[in-house]
């Protein structure tokens, strides 16, 4: 059984900002990256993990990068401050996942494949903004967030997705009312992450389209991209292609653009 | 990727982008397993949601489907597309596609016997006439009434008439349509679906253990529908004569419609009678006459034969019953149950007003038959996370309340198999009053459990 007190249980447990992440972040905000590389040493977590993230071989680095400072530098201050709410994201990953065959270091990967994905629309897109850029982090959450919530219904949701093709968004929001978005949502305030983050994230879901076109555009892409990752042979097997509705419609205008810059042929 | 089991139709429904590197990921060996094991009539993977793909990307799913279309004989191939997608697998597979095409779902459940909606008129059109002819068949065989544009220019003007038509097809192709007997359920009665040269096949194609079951369960009507096939030889004139004389003993009954004498025997018609099947012209010579609907004993379905006791098996596993049954409905209307009494006895239903039930059999390692009968809130409550939006419409419910004992059957053989115990499930049978289950369950003994759902009483029942 899955009611508005599950959904309530998990938000409630979702752990405030840590200090040094928040006076991590306030440095990036002001552009300071060798102070903010300074107080992100104090953190052995964020250290290993923005290592481990600049070492992917998305990023082609021939030689390990270790230093913070070289890594903050290397990034700037968007892709810095996209990487430390990845992180902060990455402290909700549950010890074991159920629902889907994920793991830590494939999370990692989709979260880093996302980041680097995210700056090539954006460059393209000819944006630069701080808060957009660091939108994507807050995508990845939704799959956190299913597996929370579904993970103890598991057979049971295998069941009735057997019987309809309802996808795990819709199940939730025809149960409590409330969608995986919506939660996603209840993080990033939790977080102090911009309204702007959050507007982006709501309608990369792909059912709540926004007035402003600017920002519709940029969720139009967000989804596209989603789902050019989630159609990744690692994510299809880990059972994430159909966790959420694919709204073909909704990125039709911007399809042959994405294709063209991801040369999809 | 599961599929979604509808109307006999397996449907994948993979999302974003399909190439070579990815479709096998969509489709694991248990996968393929599983959906063999369907006895669907039809496999289709749903490009609705399909954003990209190429040759490489459709090639990987039908080399997986031909191979379960060379044991099962069932209908492969894709849905759900645009003109522009239509035309890239043409394009992709020239005059070589060994695989069907439906432009929707909806135009693909017209070519299954399984589904309802019999007798709609349906525009067609295919600039290769041999094709157009063959869908027209097609239809006319599953009871449509097919209409042929012999043009495009034809089938521009006509299909501008919308109301004229309820279905229109083109850019759909028919391929290679699969050959099994086909199973469905009208009102009370099982269907049939049997085609070609009947010879000592048929008892292998034919599922004898969930024909005994449906008949362990309350069906007592099971009619062939032999408009295809084409003759009939002393092999499977046997097989008939002792499936009737079997039915006979749990007073039901076999028909068979549409079938042909010009290639077969007439004297094998005279055999078939005396052990008891009996011959209809037309499908609708039965289904649209109650009082025979009735007198064939599709809505009258005492159990005469077997009314065996519960055994120590099915009491040991008991809690499993009610446990599948209480978590889906659980986690169906978001409202937790209370177990309120339970005692082994005939069925008891004190209050019958707007209570409909379901009942769903299994067989195998154990067998027997679970009743569950819902109060209409429930029932309605239940459908609404399947519908998406709550419903007055009682075929729709019960249509959905048939999905939903599905679910609770489903769940009720994972929970066996965790332990070991191997069963199958036969087609859920619904009943819009307490009066039609009734004079199915009969006296028969089982055990009763009632149960609380929000102030709502709702009961279970599991009997042999």
């Amino acid at each position: 059984m899955i009611t508005k007190a599950t959904v309530d249980a998990f938000i409630e447990k979702i752990p405030p900002t840590p200090k040094i992440l928040q006076e991590c972040l306030l440095l990036l905000n002001a552009g300071e990256l060798v102070k903010a590389a300074k107080v992100a040493e104090g953190d052995l977590a964020l250290k290993s993990y923005l290592k481990n993230i600049v070492n992917k071989p998305i990023y082609g680095f021939k030689n390990e990068v270790s230093d913070i400072s070289q890594i903050f530098g290397i990034f700037g201050v968007s892709l810095s401050q996209q990487t430390v709410y990845n992180y902060m994201i990455s402290l909700l990953n549950p010890d074991k996942w159920e629902l889907f065959k994920l793991n830590k270091k494939l999370f990692y990967e989709l979260q880093a494949t996302l980041s680097k994905k995210w700056e090539m629309v954006l460059r393209h897109l000819k944006i630069d903004d701080k808060e957009v850029y660091s939108a994507i982090s807050l995508l990845p959450s939704s799959i956190i967030v299913t597996e929370a919530i579904f993970c103890q219904k598991k057979k049971d949701v295998i069941l009735l997705r057997s019987a309809k093709a309802l996808d795990y968004n819709t199940i939730l929001k025809r149960l409590c009312e409330v969608d995986i978005f919506d939660i996603c949502e209840e993080i990033a305030k939790k977080w102090q992450m911009s309204p702007k983050t959050i507007s982006i994230v709501q309608a990369s879901s792909g059912i709540k389209p926004l007035e402003d076109e600017e920002l519709n555009t940029l969720g139009k892409w967000m989804h596209l991209l989603l789902f050019y990752e989630l159609s990744q042979p690692q994510f299809v097997e880990s059972g994430l292609n159909d966790f959420i509705d694919f709204q073909i419609e909704y990125v039709g205008d911007i399809y042959n653009d994405f294709a063209s810059l991801m040369e999809i042929q | 990727m599961k599929p979604v089991l509808k109307n006999g139709i397996a449907v994948f429904s993979p999302q974003g982008f399909l190439d070579g590197n990815n479709t096998n990921s969509f489709l694991s060996i248990e996968d393929v397993e599983a959906t063999a094991a369907l006895k669907a009539e039809m496999i289709l993977v749903s490009l609705k949601k399909v954003i990209f793909f190429n040759r490489n990307g459709l090639d990987t799913f039908i080399k997986l489907f031909l191979n379960i279309r060379k044991k099962n004989q069932v209908t492969v191939g894709f849905c759900d597309y645009d003109k522009k997608k239509y035309d890239a697998i043409k394009n992709f597979y020239q005059d070589n596609i060994h695989f069907s095409l439906f432009q929707s779902l909806e135009i693909a459940y017209l070519f299954t016997s399984s589904f309802k909606n019999k007798g709609s008129n349906v525009l067609i059109y295919n600039n290769d006439k041999s094709e157009r002819s063959a869908m027209a068949i097609e239809l006319h065989d599953n009871g449509h009434n097919p209409v042929i544009a012999q043009t495009l220019d034809e089938f521009n003007q006509k299909k501008v008439k919308r109301e004229t038509y309820e279905y229109i097809i083109e850019n759909s192709f028919l391929g290679q349509m699969g050959q099994k007997i086909a199973t469905r359920v009208t009102g009370n009665a099982i269907i049939y679906t049997i085609s070609s040269f009947l010879d000592n096949e048929i008892s292998d194609k034919f599922n004898m253990d969930y024909h005994n079951n449906s008949l362990n369960v309350g069906f007592r009507l099971f009619i062939f529908d032999a408009y295809k096939v084409i003759s009939m030889n002393i092999h499977a004139l046997n097989f008939f004569s002792k499936l009737s004389s079997a039915a006979a003993e749990y007073n039901a009954t076999i028909c068979f419609v549409g079938m042909k004498f010009d290639k077969t025997p007439e004297s094998f018609k005279n055999t078939l009678e005396d052990a008891g099947v009996l011959f209809y012209n037309q499908m609708d010579d039965i289904l649209q006459n109650k009082e025979l609907l009735s007198e064939l004993g599709a809505s009258s379905a005492s159990n005469i034969k077997h009314k065996r006791a519960l055994n120590k098996e099915t009491i040991l596993e008991l809690p499993k019953f009610i446990d599948a049954t209480v978590a889906t409905l659980e986690m169906m209307t978001n409202a937790k149950a209370i177990k309120e009494h339970a005692e082994v006895s005939t069925i008891t239903i004190k209050d019958k007003k707007d209570k409909i039930a379901s009942s769903i059999g299994y067989y195998g390692a154990l067998d027997g038959m679970v009743i569950l009968v819902f109060p209409k809130n429930i029932a309605k409550k239940a459908c609404e996370l399947l519908i998406g939006e709550s419903t007055e419409d009682i075929e729709m419910i019960l249509d959905t309340l048939a999905e939903l004992v599905n679910i609770v059957g489903g769940k009720i053989k994972t929970l066996l198999a965790d332990e070991n115990i191997s069963v199958n499930i036969t087609l859920p049978r619904t009943y819009q009053d307490v009066d039609s289950l009734m004079e199915v369950v009969g006296d028969r003994k089982g055990v009763q459990v009632d149960l609380l759902f929000n102030d709502d009483k709702f009961l279970f029942f599991l009997t042999r």
